[in-house]
């Protein structure tokens, strides 16, 4: 049987005999192909905690700035921190919300808090934003899902951070330690053909546990399709970045952050709803300046490549693309150097997605210590998030304790910048 | 704590059985044509050593079982593997994870290894669960050599996440749902769940002298560290020698200082007692026998383990405002685990001589399926379907490592059974019918280069190579396949299907490489029924 991503790839070829099929198959097809450049997100992870100061929220003129100096950007009066060139060359497509507050300032707690906009709490598995998203865009699609994963998740540490929850292991991120590298036993061991005949084999010799117990044996076939289904799938060369135009390459620069941002374009374009590039280090409690410098160094040119790209291709309207790690810095400069744990002001940033370019979302007081404008909790940014992607945040999943959970509890979306 | 097999509650398997069968009635919904068949023998073998020792009986063992024609061999069979030092092993493994899952930091996973020898231990040395329990609420020390610390360090000494641990673990009561407000469907109101928070604030974390987890140490923290400097830490979690009940409206203002007090019985201590003392009544309350939680939630949970489906629809979600199904059963084995001072070995014993137990499984779908009556398939845990795969495939840990593992800071996730955990390891207390397959599982078994290796039959020193050697006949070696993996003999039409396929396949080592991998990829394989 034809898979419809094998129709959808005939479909260009086709178009020119476009007379020739019957009207519903035209309209399935270019349905498909919407969901196919649907919505998605793009979540740029910045593990351990950016300092807000030396990002986008520099703080000029004030002994808490540390000397850090700022830069003018492509919108009159929004200065980044000197770090950052190439995202102030896009700062016309980006919003920096500088009013981020939260009372978490564990790595872990946090972490999770800024992943699912929940705090932990044993009896309740919350689910991580990928799988919030990649759920719900499907649930619109009428549940048809690609070959690929719905959830990728670039460059983690596994195990870490916080998976698909009470939604179910069919949502749980898809773990790729490097974009560089194909995932792991994606590799059919075996050619396509034979491989096959083995699930073939496989189906036959489970005929007597099937009469038995037909839902577990239906389940497992189906996994099993699924599974063959991606591996065999031509959209599987989304992984390789290399297939990429040098000239592209280029443009996101070298690095393992690099390859994850152009392998999470690659991954949307081919139908992801959702992907995760993480860039480790920014636990600077010692030599802040100076690691921050190197960090930006990964992160600022592959990030502002991946806004012009997908911008380029007419992505970025419908793709979310958010900076944002799990908390901010204090603004005093500690003896070594370093800035510790802050989460009663932080900072993050979005672009695309409908959300309004160059614009600045809340301040903070002169020492950067207290929000004084526009507070924006996580809940409210999760409601950004959601109407950004058009999900209805008070959609509620059910516990396994029966307990409904909201996909986001609480919280207004900032409506100045949607 | 007491000599299980000779205790007179949980007698000698054989009297057991005629005692759970006698105290056990049919419930009078079962017509004929629905009440549970018994398994067959093969199935039973395989059911047991997987349950009890976490992999599957090796084709020597099936041939004996299945030619032993001695009464009671079945629980001969139980009594033999409950002695076996595999069977602590194996449940190390399942508790380890019955608390690790829940950890709100990942930072504990590195003390998984510490956790597993602590209940390996206790196990072996038949250890009694309530002073298993009370081990465990009362921990103190470096986690490397205190496994028992394992729920204070997968919550990182969070008070209330504690509390709610150790409710869950060891009463079955989710009573952190009250944390913030009245619980929805049950009778705890918040003022409860904070009172018996109240009696873990006084748990420290501190920096510990070593490495690694090490870098953590749980101590009693019984002085307020800043007495004198009047001021409130800016981290108000820490700290505080009392637990307060934060105010609701405002999270700012200062909280009401709770007393602790034990939701289930009322029992308690007055403020000002020392972390010792105060853990070590908690863990006498939670323990007694009059608090018939304790016992209710260890049956259930290991009936849940066994059976496939339990007397409450989750596995540490009892309480008493939650209806059991068969009542008389769980009544029955809770008085008699008591009555056995909390014999973990009697209890598995006397709950793999039910009917249920012995019965042939049903799917967790069948409709017409008394729950909690019949044995459901369960998914294997992951520790049990890796030494399968080890056992299925002759090989050992470190072939499947390929090359000597890197020594680093993330040791622990490397190794290919880590690995397999990663991938195929799910939380127990999950409700059963969540628990589900994923692709990256798949991918895993279908392509692993690990297993991959261990497949070709072109290698003669390969496991397969081995096999394709020593039997020549297709016949028997298709059978000899299906022992290894699903330790039961071929029925005639999966002979017929084998041998089929070597025929049009026309490569006989190509061919059995094929039926190797279907029946390791099958779902019978990654199923216990």
């Amino acid at each position: 049987m034809r898979s419809r991503r094998e129709f959808l790839r005939l479909l260009p070829a086709a178009g020119f005999a476009a007379g020739a099929l019957p009207f519903a198959d035209l309209a399935t097809a270019h349905a498909a192909s919407l969901r196919k450049r649907g919505k998605a997100c793009i979540l740029l992870w910045m593990q351990g905690g950016p300092s807000q100061f030396e990002t986008f929220s520099p703080l000029e003129g004030h002994a808490h700035g540390g000397g850090t100096k700022a830069i003018a950007t492509a919108v009159p009066g929004m200065r980044f921190a000197e770090p950052w060139p190439r995202l102030a060359e896009v700062a016309d497509r980006l919003a920096v919300i500088r009013s981020m507050t939260s009372k978490e300032g564990s790595h872990p707690r946090a972490s999770y808090l800024l992943h699912t906009g929940y705090l932990p709490n044993p009896s309740a598995r919350h689910p991580t934003l990928g799988s919030i998203v990649a759920s719900q865009l499907a649930a619109q699609a009428g549940g048809e899902a690609g070959d690929l994963p719905p959830v990728v998740r670039i460059g983690g540490r596994g195990r870490g951070d916080s998976g698909a929850g009470l939604l179910g292991l069919q949502w749980n991120p898809f773990e790729l330690r490097d974009a560089t590298q194909s995932p792991a036993n994606t590799e059919p061991a075996v050619p396509a053909e034979r491989h096959r005949r083995r699930l073939d084999l496989m189906n036959r010799l489970g005929a007597g546990f099937a009469e038995a117990l037909p839902r577990e044996a239906a389940d497992h076939a189906a996994l099993y399709e699924r599974a063959t289904q991606m591996i065999l799938s031509s959209d599987m060369t989304a992984f390789d970045v290399e297939a990429e135009p040098e000239s592209v390459r280029e443009e996101y620069g070298p690095g393992g952050f690099a390859a994850g941002c152009l392998l999470a374009r690659r991954l949307v374009e081919n139908g992801v709803p959702f992907v995760e590039v993480v860039s480790n280090g920014w636990d600077t409690h010692q030599d802040n300046f100076a690691k921050v410098a190197e960090l930006a160094g990964q992160v600022d040119r592959p990030a502002a490549a991946l806004i012009r790209d997908l911008d380029r291709r007419g992505l970025l309207d419908d793709t979310l693309v958010i900076w944002m790690g799990e908390f901010g810095r204090t603004p005093k400069v500690n003896p070594r150097g370093g800035r510790d744990h802050f989460p009663r002001s932080f900072n993050a940033m979005l672009a695309g997605g409908g959300v309004a370019g160059g614009a600045i979302v809340g301040k903070t007081d002169r020492a950067g210590t207290e929000v004084s404008e526009r507070p924006v909790t996580v809940p409210d940014l999760f409601a950004t998030f959601c109407a950004s992607l058009g999900i209805d945040p008070a959609f509620e999943n059910m516990a396994s304790s029966g307990r409904p959970i909201k996909l986001v509890d609480g919280g207004e979306p900032i409506r100045e910048l949607l | 704590m007491n000599p299980s097999s000779t205790h007179p509650t949980f007698a000698s398997a054989a009297g057991i059985a005629l005692v759970m069968v006698g105290a056990w009635s049919a419930p009078a919904a079962w017509a004929a044509s629905i009440a549970p068949r018994a398994c067959d023998d093969a199935t039973f073998l395989r059911r047991a050593a997987l349950d009890l020792v976490g992999r599957q009986p090796s084709p020597t063992e099936i041939e004996a079982f299945l030619a032993d024609d001695t009464p009671g061999k079945r629980a001969a069979l139980v009594d033999r593997l409950l002695d076996d030092p595999a069977w602590a092993t194996n449940w190390a493994r399942y508790f380890r994870d019955v608390i690790l899952y829940r950890r709100s930091d990942d930072r504990a996973i590195a003390m998984a290894p510490a956790v597993e020898e602590f209940f390996k231990r206790h196990l072996e040395d038949r250890a009694a669960w309530d002073e298993i329990a009370q081990d465990v609420i009362t921990a103190t020390g470096l986690p490397s050599e205190h496994g028992e610390t394992a729920i204070i360090i997968a919550q990182m000494g969070e008070t209330a996440d504690i509390a709610a641990e150790v409710a869950r673990v060891f009463t079955g009561v989710q009573i952190q749902c009250a944390q913030c407000h009245d619980h929805f469907s049950d009778r705890w109101k918040r003022e409860q769940f904070h009172e018996f928070a109240a009696f873990f604030p006084r748990i420290a974390i501190r920096r510990g002298p070593g490495e690694g987890i090490d870098r953590y140490e749980v101590a009693s923290f019984d002085r307020d560290p800043r007495a004198g400097r009047g001021k409130r830490p800016e981290n108000p979690r820490r700290g505080d020698l009392e637990h307060e009940m934060p105010d609701i409206d405002d999270p700012s203002l200062p909280g009401t200082v709770m007393e602790p007090r034990f939701f289930l019985d009322g029992g308690g201590v007055p403020l000002g007692t020392a972390d010792r003392k105060r853990r070590a009544k908690a863990a006498a309350l939670i323990t007694a026998d009059s608090n018939e939680w304790f016992a209710r939630a260890i049956v259930n949970r290991i009936w849940t383990e066994l059976i496939g489906d339990g007397f409450y629809p989750g596995i540490d979600d009892l309480g008493p405002d939650r209806e059991p199904r068969s009542p008389e059963m769980l009544a029955s084995l809770c008085r008699d685990f008591v009555a056995s001072e909390h014999d973990l070995r009697g209890l598995f014993r006397a709950i793999m001589a039910t009917p249920a137990y012995q019965s042939e499984s049903r799917s967790r779908a069948d409709a017409s399926r008394l729950p909690g009556e019949v044995s459901c398939p369960q998914r294997l845990r992951a520790d049990q379907l890796f030494s399968e795969v080890l056992a299925a495939l002759g090989a050992n840990e470190a072939m499947l490592a390929g090359r000597p593992q890197p020594q680093g800071r993330r040791n622990q996730f490397a190794g290919p059974r880590p690995l397999f955990n990663s991938v195929f390891g799910y939380d127990p207390g999950l409700p059963r019918d969540e628990i589900e397959g994923s692709i990256p599982q798949a991918l895993l078994l279908m392509n692993g280069p690990q297993l991959a290796r261990a497949f070709d039959g072109g290698r003669p020193v390969s496991p397969l190579g081995r096999l394709l050697r020593d039997h020549t006949d297709d016949r028997e070696l298709a059978d000899e396949l299906h022992l290894r993996t699903l330790a039961r003999h071929a029925t005639d039409d999966e002979i017929a299907v084998c041998l089929s396929h070597v025929r049009e396949t026309g490569d006989r080592t190509d061919a059995f490489e094929d039926i190797f991998w279907a029946l390791v990829n099958s779902a019978e394989f990654i199923h216990r029924r």
